[in-house]
C-alpha cells in the first residue's frame, strides 16, 4: 500500500514537471524566418499562393449588399469599380478610361468605359451592365445599405416607389458611355461611384432567378472565386481574362476565416500565413518593437472614429450635460496606454486628415474631471445617477477591455455601468433600433476620404431610421442637417471645409458621442511578399500582391521543421 | 466520525496535503477581501509603463504585479478566489442535495417514481454541458453568480443520484429497515433515520471531487466569456485576460491557473483520502 502511494506521488510530480517544462521551453517570439528578400522595385513575378485571414466569418460576396470590411476583402478581388483610389487616396479611373466629364452645373457625370473588360464568364462589359447593376442595388427588394449614397440621383424616388421602370438619372448613351444626372450637385457622388455598391455585375447571372448570388459572385475583378468552405476558407483563382496585362500576379489567394488573433499571429510567425493584421496588444507590441520585422511591417493612423455612443432619446443621455460629463471624464490617454499605444486619442468628430478636423478646436473633448463633475451638477446629478446605465459592447476580449475602461472612468462621476456583451450580428441589429441601446461602445470607419463619410451616416437625422440606423445615438438637429446638406453640395473647397469645421464644433459640443480614439493600424507580411501597402479606404486589398518564390522555397528548406515531408505538415506547409 | 476512519485519514499523507491545501484556499477565499491590499477593480495610473503601457511586474507596490488595465493582481486573485469558490461550493451543494434526494426517493419508493427519475437522468446526462451553458447564457439576460451556481449544479447531480439509488435499494432490504417498518415507523422517519445515514458516504466523497470539477467548469465558462459579468474577477476570467499577455507577462496567466490547479489538486486529494478513510474496502 505504502509503496504504491509513493510511486503514485512520484508519477504525479513527473507529470507536473513535464507540463511545466513544456510550457517553459516554447518561446513563441521570433523574427522573420527568411529575411533579406529583394526590394519592392524588383520586377513582379507571377505564380504562387498568398494566404491571408480574418478573425470572423464572411456573410457573402454580393457587392451591392455587403457593407463590412470582412466581405470587402473578397469583393475587392472579385469586382472592379468604375473608379478607384490610389495610395494617396486620390480618385483614379479603373473600369472607366478617365475621370468623368462633369457638366458646368456640377450635376451630370459622363463616364466612358474601357473596351477590353470582360466578366469572369467571358462576356464583355457594356454601359448597360453599369446601369442594370446600379438599378439592382437601388431596388427596394435588394435592401442595400448603399442607397443613401446615391440619394441625389435624378428620378430615384420614382424608381424606388415603383412609378418608373428605370432611374431617370442613369442614361446609357452608347455601348461604352453612361451618364449620371443628379438633382443637386453632390461632392461625394464620385466617392459613391467608387464604392463596391456601384460595381457592375452581369445581369444574366444576377437576374431574378439567380440563386445565392452572394455565394457565386461573377464580376470583372482580377480573381475568380474557386472554392468556398463555409466558415473555414475561401479560395480565389487568377482571372485569365483580366484586362490589366500581366495582372494579377499570384495564381491563388486563400482567405482563411475564423482565426483567433493569437492563433493567427502564431501561424504568421511560423510562416503559415503571409499577412497579419488585428493582433492582441501584446503581439502588436512585439511586432512593433522587433527590429527584424521592421522592413516588413507598416504602421499607419487609421481614418476611423471610436467612442461611446449615447442614445439621445433615452434618459439619462437625453440631457446634453450628462453626455458632456461623459465626454469630459473619458481618460483617452489612459485608454491608449492600456491598449499599449495601439490607438491615437481623439476628442472630436473628425479623425486627423479630414477636411474640417481642427487640432485647435476649442470644443475638443478632453479629460477634465472638474468639468465633468460640473456638468453632472448642471444636469442635477451632483451625486451621480441612481440607476446604472447599460453599455453594449462586442463579445470578446477587446470589447471587454474597453468596457472595463469606460466603467472605471464613469464611476468617477457616479455613473455605474453594466456591461452587455453581445455577438456582432445582434450588436448590429439591436443598436440600430430606436430606444433600444442606451449606450454603445462602437466605431465607424471611412467609406471614402471625405468628411461626409462620418457626418451623414452618424449624425444626420436621415440616418436615424426605425430598423437599421447608422445614427445610433439618434441625434437629430435640424441646424446640423441643413448645414450638412449645404456642405454636401458646396463646390468651393475652402467654403466646404469651413462648413465641416462648423459641423465638427457643433457635434463635438453637443456630444452625442464621447469621442475617444482612432486606431493605429499595424500590419506585417512575410519578407517574400511584395506589392502590398496599407490602403486606408480598401483595407486589406491584396489584388496586386506578388511573391518572391525562390526566396520562399529557400525559406521552407531552412525552416526548423525541415525533414518532415511537406505532405504531412498541417495546412500551408505543402504550398 | 468513526475514530478508526479518522486515524486512517491522519495516516494518509496525500489526504493531509489535500486537507491543508483546501484549508489554505478556503481561508484565503473567506478572508480574501480583508487581506486584499487594493480594490479589485481599481485601475491604477502608475501600474502601467509610461511608454509601452505594459503592466508593472511582481514586487514593488503591487506585490504580484498589475494586469493590462492596471489593476492589482493579488487583490483580484483574492477576490476572484472567493467568487470561484462560492460558485463551486454552491453548485456542489445544489448537486448534492438534488442528487441525494432524487436517489433516495427513486431507490426507496421504486415503481413509477424510480422509472421516471432514472429516465429523466438518462436524458439529462445526454445533454452536452457547454451547449446548455451557452443556451442558458443567451436566454438569461444578465447571468449572475446564482444562475451560474444553478446551471453548474443542475447539470451535475445525476451520477450521485444513480449511486444513491443503487445503495438505497440495498439498504431498503436490510433487516433493521424491515424491523423499523414492522414497528410502524413512518416512511419519512425510516428514510431520514435509517436509510440516509447509510447512503451518505458516497455523497461526501463525490462532493469533494465535484468541487474540483466545478472550479474547472466555472473557469472554462469564464474563459469562454460565459461566466460572471466584468469587471468581477474569477480565476477563469483572469486566465482568459492573461492569455493575450503570455509572451510579455506570463505571470498573469500562471497565477490564476496555478490557483485553479492547486485548488483542484487539493480537493481531489482530500476526496481520495476521505474515500480511503470511510470506505477501506475499496
Amino acid at each position: 500500500m505504502r509503496s504504491i502511494r509513493r510511486s503514485e506521488a512520484r508519477a504525479t510530480l513527473c507529470v507536473l514537471a513535464t507540463l511545466g517544462a513544456l510550457a517553459a521551453c516554447d518561446d513563441p517570439r521570433s523574427g522573420p524566418r527568411f529575411a533579406g528578400a529583394r526590394g519592392d522595385d524588383a520586377a513582379p513575378r507571377r505564380g504562387g499562393t498568398f494566404v491571408f485571414h480574418h478573425e470572423s466569418d464572411v456573410r457573402g460576396f454580393d457587392p451591392h449588399v455587403a457593407f463590412d470590411e470582412l466581405s470587402n476583402m473578397g469583393i475587392k478581388l472579385l469586382f472592379d469599380g468604375l473608379l478607384d483610389y490610389d495610395h494617396e487616396l486620390r480618385l483614379i479611373p479603373r473600369l472607366a478610361t478617365a475621370l468623368p466629364e462633369v457638366s458646368a452645373d456640377g450635376r451630370a457625370f459622363t463616364f466612358h468605359l474601357r473596351h477590353d473588360v470582360r466578366f469572369h464568364h467571358g462576356r464583355e462589359l457594356e454601359a448597360e451592365d453599369v446601369r442594370w447593376s446600379l438599378e439592382r442595388m437601388l431596388h427596394p427588394s435588394t435592401a442595400s445599405p448603399g442607397v443613401a449614397y446615391f440619394a441625389q440621383l435624378e428620378g430615384l424616388d420614382d424608381y424606388t416607389a415603383g412609378r418608373a421602370p428605370h432611374v431617370r438619372g442613369i442614361e446609357v448613351l452608347d455601348r461604352y458611355t453612361v451618364r449620371f444626372s443628379l438633382r443637386e450637385p453632390d461632392q461625394t457622388f464620385l466617392n459613391a461611384v467608387a464604392m463596391p455598391f456601384a460595381a457592375p455585375v452581369p445581369r444574366e447571372r444576377y437576374g431574378p432567378d439567380a440563386v445565392e448570388v452572394a455565394r457565386h459572385p461573377v464580376g470583372t475583378g482580377p480573381y475568380i472565386l474557386e472554392e468556398w468552405e463555409p466558415g473555414i476558407r475561401v479560395t480565389f483563382r487568377r482571372n485569365p481574362r483580366y484586362w490589366q496585362p500581366g495582372k494579377p500576379y499570384a495564381d491563388r489567394l486563400i482567405y482563411e476565416l475564423n482565426l483567433q488573433r493569437e492563433t493567427a499571429f502564431m501561424r504568421f510567425l511560423s510562416g503559415d500565413l503571409d499577412h497579419v493584421h488585428r493582433m492582441t496588444p501584446a503581439d502588436r507590441l512585439f511586432l512593433g518593437q522587433n527590429a527584424a520585422w521592421a522592413p516588413y511591417r507598416e504602421r499607419k493612423a487609421d481614418a476611423d472614429l471610436w467612442g461611446l455612443e449615447m442614445n439621445t432619446e433615452l434618459p439619462p443621455f437625453d440631457d446634453v450635460h450628462v453626455r458632456r460629463a461623459v465626454a469630459f471624464v473619458i481618460d483617452r490617454e489612459r485608454w491608449s496606454l492600456a491598449r499599449n499605444r495601439a490607438l491615437a486619442p481623439l476628442g472630436q468628430a473628425l479623425p486627423v486628415g479630414f477636411a474640417g478636423h481642427d487640432p485647435q478646436l476649442p470644443e475638443t473633448q478632453v479629460r477634465d474631471l472638474a468639468r465633468a463633475k460640473a456638468e453632472m451638477r448642471l444636469a442635477g446629478h451632483a451625486d451621480g445617477l441612481p440607476e446604472p446605465v447599460t453599455l453594449w459592447i462586442g463579445e470578446g476580449p477587446t470589447g471587454k477591455a474597453y468596457g472595463e475602461l469606460a466603467q472605471a472612468n464613469l464611476a468617477e462621476i457616479g455613473i455605474r455601468v453594466e456591461l452587455k456583451p453581445v455577438s456582432f450580428p445582434i450588436y448590429l441589429r439591436e443598436t440600430g433600433r430606436p430606444r433600444t441601446a442606451q449606450m454603445i461602445f462602437g466605431g465607424w470607419s471611412q467609406d471614402f476620404p471625405d468628411p461626409a463619410t462620418f457626418f451623414d451616416p452618424l449624425f444626420h437625422s436621415r440616418a436615424a431610421t426605425p430598423t437599421d440606423s447608422t445614427n445610433r445615438s439618434f441625434y437629430k438637429n435640424p441646424t446640423l442637417d441643413a448645414l450638412l446638406d449645404r456642405a454636401r453640395s458646396e463646390r468651393d473647397a475652402s467654403r466646404r471645409t469651413a462648413m465641416y469645421r462648423e459641423a465638427n464644433a457643433l457635434v463635438t459640443r453637443e456630444a452625442p458621442w464621447a469621442f475617444a480614439f482612432s486606431n493605429i493600424r499595424l500590419e506585417a507580411w512575410q519578407p517574400y511578399v511584395h506589392g502590398y501597402r496599407i490602403h486606408l479606404v480598401w483595407s486589406n486589398c491584396f489584388r496586386d500582391v506578388w511573391l518572391d518564390l525562390p526566396r520562399r522555397r529557400l525559406a521552407q528548406r531552412f525552416a526548423p521543421r525541415a525533414g518532415v515531408p511537406a505532405a504531412l505538415l498541417p495546412f500551408g506547409g505543402a504550398r | 466520525m468513526d475514530p478508526r476512519a479518522f486515524r486512517r485519514f491522519r495516516k494518509n499523507r496525500g489526504a493531509l496535503v489535500g486537507a491543508v491545501l483546501v484549508a489554505f484556499v478556503l481561508v484565503t477565499a473567506l478572508f480574501g477581501p480583508v487581506l486584499a491590499p487594493h480594490a479589485p477593480d481599481a485601475q491604477f495610473p502608475d501600474a502601467l509603463d509610461r511608454v509601452t503601457g505594459l503592466p508593472v511586474g511582481a514586487g514593488g507596490h503591487y506585490l504580484l504585479g498589475a494586469d493590462q488595465l492596471g489593476r492589482d493582481v493579488l487583490s483580484r486573485l483574492l477576490h476572484g478566489g472567493q467568487t470561484s469558490l462560492f460558485v463551486a461550493l454552491g453548485a456542489t451543494a445544489l448537486a448534492l442535495t438534488s442528487g441525494l434526494s432524487v436517489g433516495l426517493l427513486a431507490g426507496y419508493l421504486g415503481g413509477p417514481v424510480d422509472t421516471l427519475s432514472m429516465r429523466s437522468i438518462d436524458v439529462l446526462l445526454s445533454l452536452p454541458f457547454l451547449l446548455v451553458a451557452i443556451v442558458v447564457n443567451r436566454v438569461v439576460d444578465s447571468p449572475s453568480l446564482l444562475v451560474l451556481c444553478g446551471l453548474l449544479g443542475g447539470l451535475s447531480w445525476m451520477t450521485l443520484a444513480r449511486i444513491t439509488r443503487a445503495k438505497t435499494m440495498q439498504v431498503r432490504e436490510l433487516e433493521f429497515v424491515q424491523a423499523a417498518r414492522a414497528l410502524g415507523m413512518s416512511q419519512t422517519r425510516i428514510v431520514a433515520r435509517h436509510v440516509l445515514p447509510n447512503v451518505v458516504q458516497p455523497a461526501i466523497i463525490l462532493g469533494t471531487t465535484l468541487v474540483a470539477q466545478m472550479i474547472v467548469a466555472e473557469s472554462a465558462m469564464s474563459f469562454l466569456g460565459l461566466g460572471v459579468r466584468p469587471p468581477a474577477a474569477t480565476w477563469g476570467t483572469m486566465l482568459s485576460d492573461g492569455v493575450s499577455m503570455l509572451s510579455y507577462k506570463p505571470l498573469l496567466m500562471y497565477l490564476p491557473s496555478g490557483m485553479i490547479a492547486l485548488t483542484v489538486f487539493g480537493f481531489n486529494l482530500l476526496g481520495e483520502g476521505l474515500r480511503d478513510a470511510l470506505d477501506p474496502k475499496v
